[in-house]
């Protein structure tokens, strides 16, 4: 009985450490995880702009390691930094969002720099006149 | 003297030209939701957003990409993507409108109250909504922002009796876009 008691309690607390852990795991951090794909900026666009659906497949939620050129620096409130990579169509773009601490010293970084970037696929936003978009969420430099 | 008022005459007519086509656009706007239950609240944003505004037609665009919300807890933000909203298989949200009340003018500085009304799209379902909206036209462009509730249910999305109260039913969403003149 008291086995049986004592075994009971351990499962409890090891499901309790396993709820607190999983309630507090921290969010996907790129800088540390490997790319499961390596791209030029112009080949991650025209993967989108050729068939979104099948790109939406391809690559939602993974590790993209994208090469580009820098085109804006941007800086959002709250510490965040975007960087655009310029793309061949005038208008279209990679988007890369940056959250703290991974955006901090990334305002030093100049337009026309060749760049690495990581980070997670959210999408792409298509419009005709906005031109097209593949956003990158929770970016980091990566090496080259 | 001649030459002049011709010059004039193109400036004028360049000028008007340039009013009658110009657009307001942005990828860099702000939405925010909250989530407001009885025993938690919850919080994302995503700075990502597009929005186009066309003064001509007083159309109105809006579209965010769901898996770029980003909570506080990474776990809440997975099941947000997974359980509630399932951002592979839609992974957008858009808005589709037009300006159907309220005097705007989009050549003078000022703040306009205006009517949105048009189809919201979410979790794959759309709807047509009207929403209440603020327009402040200055140098730097078109601001908008507008505030609205989201039934969730109403957008196909369930929410398990076990978690219904730590997750509204009743979603506000803000909406906070600069929008310069394309």
């Amino acid at each position: 009985m008291k086995k049986i008691l004592t075994f009971g309690l351990l499962i409890a607390l090891l499901a309790g450490i396993y709820g607190y852990f999983q309630w507090n795991k921290p969010h996907k951090d790129t800088s540390k995880i490997s790319a499961d794909v390596v791209l030029d900026a112009n080949d991650l666009l025209h993967a989108f702009e050729s068939d979104e659906s099948k790109a939406n497949t391809q690559y939602l939620d993974k590790v993209i390691k994208v090469n580009g050129i820098i085109k804006q620096v941007e800086n959002n409130e709250s510490g965040k930094i975007t960087l655009i990579l310029a793309t061949d169509g005038e208008m279209s773009s990679i988007t890369c969002n940056f959250e703290p601490p991974a955006a901090k010293g990334l305002t030093q970084l100049r337009q026309g720099q060749q760049i690495s970037i990581k980070g997670l696929c959210s999408g792409a936003l298509m419009d005709d006149l906005m031109g097209n978009t593949v956003v990158l969420d929770r970016c980091s430099l990566a090496q080259k | 003297m001649k030459k002049i008022l011709l010059l004039m005459t193109f400036a004028l007519l360049f000028l008007g030209n340039v009013h009658a086509q110009h657009k307001y656009g942005t990828r860099q706007g702000t939405i925010t939701f909250n989530s407001e239950a009885q025993k938690e609240t919850i919080k994302a944003t995503n700075n990502t957003v597009s929005a186009v505004i066309d003064p001509k037609t007083k159309r109105v665009q809006f579209a965010v990409l769901i898996k770029g919300f980003q909570f506080k807890k990474a776990l809440m933000q997975e099941h947000f993507n997974e359980n509630y909203m399932e951002s592979s298989k839609f992974p957008k949200a858009t808005f589709k409108g037009e300006i159907v009340d309220g005097d705007i003018d989009f050549y003078q500085i000022g703040t306009y109250q205006v009517q949105v009304k048009g189809k919201l799209t979410i979790h794959g379902v759309t709807k047509e909504v009207t929403v209440p909206a603020t327009i402040t036209m200055s140098k730097d462009g078109a601001k908008a922002n507008a505030t609205f509730e989201v039934a969730v249910a109403d957008y196909g999305i369930e929410i398990p009796s076990m978690v219904k109260d730590k997750i509204a039913k009743v979603i506000t969403i803000h909406v906070d876009a600069l929008l310069p003149m394309l």
